[in-house]
């Protein structure tokens, strides 16, 4: 089985200081995956380099999506072709409500997956479908995308729009970060339910709590922009109970 | 008529000229003579007044105008400047002359009177010398000096008091110069009777190639308790200037609202000054412009609080593309006795190149203090971290840049009243941003398209 994601000894700058220093990583349809690692390891800037954001450079290594050399597309073509990146803090955008913007979205990857682009009802039974599935009770439709949504809508929206888009791939950047027990449990139910045998996720975390929730089939720790450790779910156990200074002085050993 | 040549800019004496040809003016003896010694005393506003600072008029001098024909249009020749699903009161001015045949009233004559200004004077001669010029025009600035004291003709709105208007009335200025460069020169007057309620739209729209120039100056008059909801349209094609005075006077209890829209005129120079006189008054001033080439559209803005427990709101917003500019100039002036005032001036711009430019003052003058006030001003690019989520989720650049500025120019087309209206203007505006044809903006097909240059 070819692999969703192929990373090839990934190197990548952030305004001229090396961040992403060697990655390899595979993720193959079906799995989920984590990415731990202490403040300042690289986690997040591996998801931006992924999802294409400017101002990071890529300075070396290959990345393979589904087979396509990802890096040579733009992130509107990235997110076409399947890939989908849950922010970490979810931007406001004033005067854009979440229907008109996830319908434009919808549009755009319909089309580049050579289907009919769903109606405005249509659409909207979708939405609406998608919530139920998701057991989220807030009415955000009709709001400007993420303004003024407290912490816990804001990651729920990027849920929604998870579920909405249909990735092969989704990366969720501490998608666990400023949300209470119950929010986490929610957002969890959400991966477990999205989840299938077709598609993968790419969990970026600091901490192991969302890992309570859900099972990842690997867990991989990034340091100084490698990964050093990689195991099953017990590796984030013992991250938990250790702390991430073990593997520090494991690695100066 | 003076002969130029290039590079020589018309003398005040020589737009003296051109703008005395005007036909019988509306203004009484007195009033003329007033205004005659404005006009001896202003100066062409240049760079060194406070208000005049960064907007040029160099570009208005260059060319000779002349006064455009009376011409009698046929109504399918302004029916593409139609606002679908719009039932209103029409006045319709063809270079300044009223077009009686294109003109219709909806609403009773029994609440609201309206028709042009020269029959106005002629029919309710009473109402008009009580408030023509009365908010005293000519002191304001050269061009509305040469507007009171030479002005022929114009709208003339009257709403009786206690009287809820259904229909909007909308009056429709065209200009035609067949190709040759004219001047329109019109001057309104509105008075929302006390109690009263209306919406009014004020439209300008090409219909030939060449220059056009309008030098319009707007009175209206707020009764106690009344709510007047104003609109200007500023659908100008290129190549097209406006110098433009709307001066309001709002009274105890009454309400105005303004919602001025600058869409792609070559010098677009709006003067919006309200005041005032009793307590209790509310204005709210709105405003959109789209500045793009090397235009430049200006909102001088100046409310005065005469009269305590008033409360005033600017909300301008500009998008300024190429080498455009844009200038917001809010002042606002409450005075030693007008107590418990409120004033809120907001201004928000996008510039779109780094050649755009914008002027933003907004300026508040408080002599008490018993007022709350707050001032504000941004300008930026395209909000990049928006661009790029918009991206993650599969929406072009282009598209996500065209939503933003939509997005940015909504938040004040929200505010505008007249519904069909709205639309209409959200509609024009989205199709500009997204750099298809829009034909009713301009005359010259082809010319029309703004396809915004953003790298």
């Amino acid at each position: 089985m070819e692999p969703l994601l192929k990373i090839i000894d990934l190197h990548a700058t952030v305004e001229g200081k090396k961040i992403l220093n060697g990655i390899n990583l595979e993720i193959y349809p079906g799995e989920i995956h984590a990415i731990m690692g202490p403040n300042g390891s690289g986690k997040s800037t591996l998801a931006s380099v992924l999802a294409g954001k400017p101002g990071y450079e890529v300075t070396g290594g290959q990345v393979y999506f589904m087979g396509k050399n990802l890096l040579e597309l733009k992130p509107e073509e990235r997110a076409r072709e399947g890939l989908f990146l849950a922010f970490q803090h979810p931007v406001e955008i004033p005067g854009v409500t979440l229907v008109n913007f996830l319908k434009t979205a919808v549009e755009e990857i319909y089309k580049h997956r050579g289907l009919e682009p769903p109606s405005a009802a249509q659409f909207l039974r979708l939405l609406r479908e998608k919530k139920e599935m998701l057991e989220f009770d807030m009415k955000i439709e009709n709001r400007s995308v993420n303004e003024g949504f407290s912490g816990g809508e804001k990651k729920k929206n990027e849920m929604l729009q998870l579920a909405v888009l249909d990735p092969k791939l989704a990366i969720l950047d501490e998608i666990d970060s400023g949300l209470d027990v119950d929010a986490l449990r929610e957002v969890a139910n959400g991966v477990n339910k999205i989840k299938n045998e077709n598609n993968a996720f790419l969990l970026i975390t600091h901490y192991q709590r969302l890992l309570n929730y859900v099972v990842p089939d690997k867990v991989h720790i990034l340091y100084k922009g490698q990964i050093i450790m990689s195991g099953d779910k017990n590796l984030a156990l013992e991250v938990e109970e250790r702390g991430y200074d073990w593997i520090k002085n494991n690695e100066t050993v | 008529m003076p002969t130029l040549t290039k590079n020589k800019y018309l003398t005040k004496q020589e737009l003296i000229e051109i703008l005395q040809n005007n036909g019988e003016p509306l203004a009484s003896k007195n009033i003329q003579e007033l205004a005659e010694q404005a006009i001896s005393q202003h100066d062409i506003p240049h760079s060194k007044m406070e208000e005049w600072r960064k907007t040029s008029l160099k570009k208005l001098l260059e060319h000779t105008f002349r006064y455009g024909k009376k011409i009698d249009l046929e109504r399918h020749v302004i029916e593409r400047f139609n606002i679908s699903g719009m039932y209103s009161n029409l006045l319709v001015f063809v270079n300044g002359y009223f077009v009686p045949s294109l003109s219709r009233l909806l609403d009773s004559s029994d609440i609201v009177v309206f028709s042009n200004m020269a029959e106005a004077r002629s029919m309710f001669p009473q109402v008009f010398d009580k408030y023509y010029n009365r908010t005293e025009a000519h002191k304001v600035n050269l061009f509305a000096a040469l507007n009171t004291r030479y002005a022929a003709d114009g709208a003339f709105v009257l709403i009786k008091d206690n009287v809820k208007v259904k229909n909007p009335v909308h009056i429709y200025f065209f200009s035609d110069g067949e190709d040759q460069k004219i001047i329109s020169q019109t001057r309104n007057l509105i008075i929302a009777g006390a109690g009263s309620k209306a919406s009014v739209l004020l439209s300008y729209h090409p219909l030939s190639t060449d220059y056009m120039y309008n030098n319009s100056v707007t009175e209206i008059f707020v009764e106690h308790d009344a709510y007047m909801d104003f609109n200007i349209f500023q659908g100008e094609g290129y190549d097209s200037f406006h110098t433009n005075l709307v001066n309001v006077e709002v009274e105890r209890g009454g309400q105005f609202y303004s919602h001025t829209i600058s869409l792609c005129g070559e010098i677009m120079r709006n003067d919006l000054r309200v005041r005032f006189n009793g307590p209790e008054a509310y204005a709210e001033l709105n405003g959109l412009a789209m500045p793009d080439h090397d235009q430049v559209h200006d909102n001088t803005l100046f409310v005065h609080h005469k009269s305590g427990g008033s409360i005033s709101r600017q909300f301008y917003r500009n998008i300024v593309d190429n080498n455009a500019r844009a200038v917001f100039y809010g002042k606002v002036l409450i005075d030693k006795g007008a107590k418990k005032s409120e004033a809120y001036q907001l201004n928000n711009n996008i510039l779109l190149t780094t050649t755009a430019k914008v002027h933003s003052k907004p300026h508040l003058i408080i002599y008490n203090d018993d007022v709350a006030a707050s001032h504000g001003s941004t300008t930026g690019q395209i909000d990049r971290e928006a661009l790029f989520y918009m991206q993650a989720r599969g929406i072009s650049e282009k598209k996500a840049r065209t939503l933003l500025l939509q997005a940015f120019a909504n938040e004040v087309l929200n505010k505008i009243q007249i519904d069909t209206y709205k639309f209409y203007v959200k509609t024009l505006i989205r199709k500009r941003l997204q750099g298809e044809k829009v034909e009713m903006l301009c005359a010259k097909l082809g010319q029309c398209r703004f396809e915004p240059d953003y790298e």
